[in-house]
């Protein structure tokens, strides 16, 4: 069973928190469930939607086209009437007139008088999204009391007067559904006790950095980074952590750069542009030697780019930002348990090696929400490397502490202020081993060699890429980063039935890279093609580039949207027909254009 | 007991000689010994200009961050160890030129930090360009027909802009000054200090004799702390007064929460003191099942 709705309405119609009450609601009935949601940049009158995928199989991604589409408004025909699956149903309200709109012979369609049975109930126009939901759950058979019991709960706080408006809205469309015989004509029935968590990969982050001991947290609201800060305040007592909006993105990375000074572990987390905005404290952490993790969430650049969408564009960013060279590491987690575990990993290292450590993201992976295990947390060990405990030797007078004593592993011991006779001084400027200011030739290069001498033992904390799929004898390799990963391994099921063996290699360890893993996870690969969402296959430059490895096809997607599973198998079908020739490069382009942002434009 | 000598260093201050912010550290070493800080409980930050090489010179902790992001770094210390005191010491162009940003919100905050501020209405490390707070028709590298944008005034900013505690020194005062070093300091909230410096190699306008002949102090006229729009009146007076009288003192001063005092999970114990692991997150799930 592979079940895909679609949610679609006006913006501010609260099709976001229907999407996520569906995806409850199923994941309760012991299914595996992906929600994800698509929205323009407009606060009100763009399209929004939220596409809800349940299998009782494992399921990693979204898929492209949907079975059931409930249309709170007209826009919703007009846009997804294109990718709707063979043989799919539209439950639309009845005041959109669908006869202005290219209708499909094959798709069948169903008219909800969504106003009238909210508004005969009591309830508000806010309410129609409330009724569909129930109409949609209707039209697969799904038992209602699932329904009712997470709107007791979800509206608890509101008062019975809401919760008992909110249970007949949505009775009201379950029944006008049942009792006009609409019927899609499948039956989903709860398959389990098997009780799901269900989670965003921002969440994922958040929580991974609390157990990992994140103690401040610092940002400037930014899509699709924002969700992270959201989560973070609204938890913040219940955590014992500081998290605050800070004016700008400069000050919330130079806050968390002093909170970490002060031996509070710290996050920043933003996406491309604020991270521009952090680029100059990013050095301002290496040079200090202050343990900082950025969690930075892509979407598409240059500049403002598209808010809402996703890229995996901001990779050469994150390796290359700031001035000077030093070390840092680079995590890209490829689904929502990688993102909790690495963001908890991401505090070790910063800690242990004194680095800037940056998670990278994208607005797929962290918006989408994905039902999963609860995290193991029992798996999550807090490391702080060489911090000082209790009380140092007494200084001679007028001296202050080695705080950047050269070492052999590049790490030095850090005492936190308030440690007597720790004293030193943090700087920006190259220094001494007291941090005193220094423009010796001869320690600017020691304190060089220092920094850079923690890649080495830093190379042996970094995981060997995962492999999916074909271990042995693949036709094809599929190779991705970060959250590419989750197409792809929904592609490995797709090419198998193709006929195709394939394997995935999926990297989540960016930077530095271990060309000796590399080497291993690509052997005997076949044919290997380099799946990435930007248009210059920039991990697949970084391979060349620090394992020389050179990968023979880059599949590139870069116009918003994130690769769907059918359109790596449909461009990896076409390659095998092609005898594997031809153009290296591979260009993935939506068929149908969206353009939700100004619907006006079609007129809609 | 902690003797003023305790907070010596062995480096020689990297200033020219005449140099004001040598009376600003010795004034600033003599506050902290007179309120019995160890030097190991006090953090001083900077951003950078000649002005932030202080936290060198001083035997505490310290943190020379970035051009202008001394404030910042000084805010993320104190939400972290709240139990530290935290001084932010720079320039004009740090603080009111490239950081005014965090300027203007760390006032709204109203943390428990001290803020110093070594106005010498120049930028000095970078050799005499104009600052914010150059004085109108001064000739700089940069104003070679004379500055004419309006000076930014500062204390009418801090009092407006909601410090809690705002007053003005002068480095050729050391005993003033380091009196309002110490209530600054010994203030609860966000304290400011605008210290007027001589920059004795690019400003030879504003030099000690410029103040010595202009500068009085508030507290010789009565002048009510509490009152501010009085406060107002006497940081315009610089202005009114084409820099003809210039006060000196405590401009204004009010009690006011702090921003820590709103923060419950810091109230037994700082961040930094509490356990880092062991928080179990399983109280979340309810919230997603
Ligand atoms: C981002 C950035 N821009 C410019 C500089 C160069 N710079 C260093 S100090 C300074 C201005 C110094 O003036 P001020 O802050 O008044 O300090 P002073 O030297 O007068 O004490 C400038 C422009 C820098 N270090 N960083
Ligand atoms: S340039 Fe001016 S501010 Fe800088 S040390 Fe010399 S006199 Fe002092
Ligand atoms: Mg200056």
């Amino acid at each position: 069973m592979d079940f895909v709705f679609k949610i679609a309405g006006q913006a501010g119609a609260g099709v976001m928190i229907t999407g996520r009450m569906m995806v409850k609601c199923f994941t309760r009935g012991g299914y595996n469930v992906i929600g994800y949601p698509e929205y323009p940049s407009l606060v009100r009158g763009g399209h929004n939607t939220v596409q809800v995928r349940i299998s009782d199989k494992q399921i990693h991604s979204p898929r492209h086209d949907c079975d059931l589409v409930i249309a709170l408004n007209k826009d919703a025909i007009f846009y997804h009437m294109e990718s709707m699956a063979e043989g799919g149903m539209i439950i639309y309200d009845q005041l959109i007139d669908p006869s202005r709109f290219k209708l499909r012979p094959d798709v069948r369609m169903h008219a909800l008088p969504l106003s009238k049975l909210t508004l005969d109930v009591g309830g508000t126009e806010q309410m129609k999204n409330t009724a569909a939901l129930g109409a949609a759950l209707a039209a697969v058979d799904y038992p209602f009391g699932m329904l009712e019991t997470l709107i007791r709960e979800e509206l608890a706080r509101k008062g019975e007067e809401i919760i008992k408006v909110n249970i007949s809205a949505a009775k009201a469309g379950y029944d006008f559904v049942k009792s006009g015989g609409i019927s899609f004509g499948k039956q989903i029935k709860p398959a389990s006790d098997v009780r799901k968590t269900i989670v965003t990969g921002n969440e994922a982050i958040a929580l991974g950095a609390v157990r990992g001991g994140m103690k401040f947290y610092a940002a400037y609201p930014m899509t699709p980074a924002s969700s992270i800060l959201h989560y973070l305040i609204e938890k913040e007592r219940q955590f014992s952590i500081i998290a605050k909006q800070t004016e700008d993105e400069i000050a919330a990375m130079n806050y968390a750069i002093g909170a970490s000074f002060a031996g509070a572990r710290s996050m920043v987390g933003t996406s491309g542009g604020g991270f521009a905005l952090m680029t100059e404290a990013l050095g301002l952490a290496a040079m200090s030697e202050t343990p900082i993790v950025v969690a930075l969430v892509q979407r598409n650049g240059p500049s403002t780019g598209l808010p809402t969408w996703t890229e995996q564009g901001d990779l050469r960013m994150a390796l290359h930002a700031s001035q000077g060279d030093f070390p840092r590491v680079i995590l890209a987690p490829g689904d929502v348990q990688e993102a909790f575990f690495l963001s908890a990993k991401a505090h070790n290292l910063a800690e242990k090696y004194q680095i800037p450590v940056l998670i990278l993201s994208d607005k797929f992976l962290s918006e989408t929400v994905f039902s999963t295990e609860r995290f193991d947390q029992s798996r999550v060990k807090i490391e702080r490397g060489k911090l000082v405990k209790g009380p140092l030797p007494a200084l001679a007078p007028m001296t202050r502490w080695k705080r950047y004593a050269i070492t052999d592993d590049g790490v030095s011991e850090r005492a936190l202020p308030g440690t007597p006779n720790g004293m030193h001084v943090g700087t920006s400027y190259e220094h001494d081993e007291t941090g005193f200011s220094s423009e010796s030739f001869i320690m600017r290069a020691k304190q060089v060699d220092k920094r850079a001498a923690k890649m080495k033992k830093l190379l042996k904390e970094m995981e060997a890429p995962d492999v999916f799929g074909a271990t042995e004898g693949a036709e094809v390799t599929l190779v991705t980063w970060g959250s590419m990963k989750l197409p792809a391994l929904d592609a490995l099921a797709l090419l198998e039935t193709k006929g195709i063996r394939t394997r995935l290699v999926s990297f989540t360890h960016i930077y530095p890279l271990n060309p000796r893993a590399v080497k291993k996870a690509l052997r005997n690969s076949g044919i290997t093609v380099m799946v990435e969402n930007n248009p210059t296959a920039q991990f697949a430059g970084l391979l060349k580039e620090y394992a020389n490895v050179k990968l023979d096809f880059h599949m590139l997607k870069y116009d918003g949207r994130q690769f769907f599973a059918e359109q790596i198998t449909e461009e990896v079908v076409k390659l095998k027909e092609a005898g594997f020739k031809g153009q290296q490069r591979i260009e993935v382009i939506e068929k149908e254009d969206m353009e939700y942002y100004n619907p006006q434009r079609h007129g809609l | 007991m902690v003797a003023i000598t305790d907070y010596n260093v062995a480096e020689k201050s990297q200033w020219c000689p005449g140099c004001g912010n040598f009376a600003i550290v010795g004034a600033l070493k003599g506050a902290l010994a007179d309120l019995q800080i160890p030097q190991h409980q006090a953090v001083i930050v900077s951003g950078i200009g000649c002005s932030s090489k202080l936290p060198h010179y001083v035997n505490t902790y310290g943190f020379e961050s970035l051009h202008g992001r001394g404030l910042p770094a000084a805010s993320g210390i104190k939400l972290a160890n709240n139990r530290l005191t935290v001084i932010d010491v720079g320039g004009d162009g740090d603080g009111y030129g490239i950081g005014s940003g965090h300027f203007l919100h760390i006032m709204r905050r109203n943390y428990d930090l001290t803020y110093i501020v070594h106005d010498n209405q120049i930028y000095g490390l970078t050799t005499g360009q104009a600052s914010p707070t150059s004085q109108l028709g001064m000739k700089t590298k940069t104003t070679p027909y004379g500055v004419v944008e309006t000076p930014f005034n500062p204390l009418s900013t801090a009092i407006n802009g909601g410090a809690t505690f705002v007053a003005r020194a002068f480095a050729g005062d050391m005993a003033h000054m380091k009196e309002m070093f110490k209530q600054a300091i010994a203030h609860r909230g966000f304290a400011l200090v605008d210290v007027f410096q001589p920059c004795v190699t690019f400003n030879k306008l504003n030099t000690y004799d410029f103040f010595t002949k202009r500068v009085y102090k508030l507290e010789t006229e009565g002048h009510d702390t509490t009152d501010r729009m009085k406060a107002i009146e006497k940081a315009y007076e610089q202005v009114k007064t084409n820099y003809e009288r210039l006060p000196i003192g405590v401009f204004f001063k009010e009690e006011r929460a702090t921003y820590e005092d709103t923060l419950p999970q810091i109230k037994e114990k700082a961040l930094v003191d509490q356990p880092l692991s062991g928080l179990d997150i399983s109280a979340v799930y309810p919230d997603m099942e």
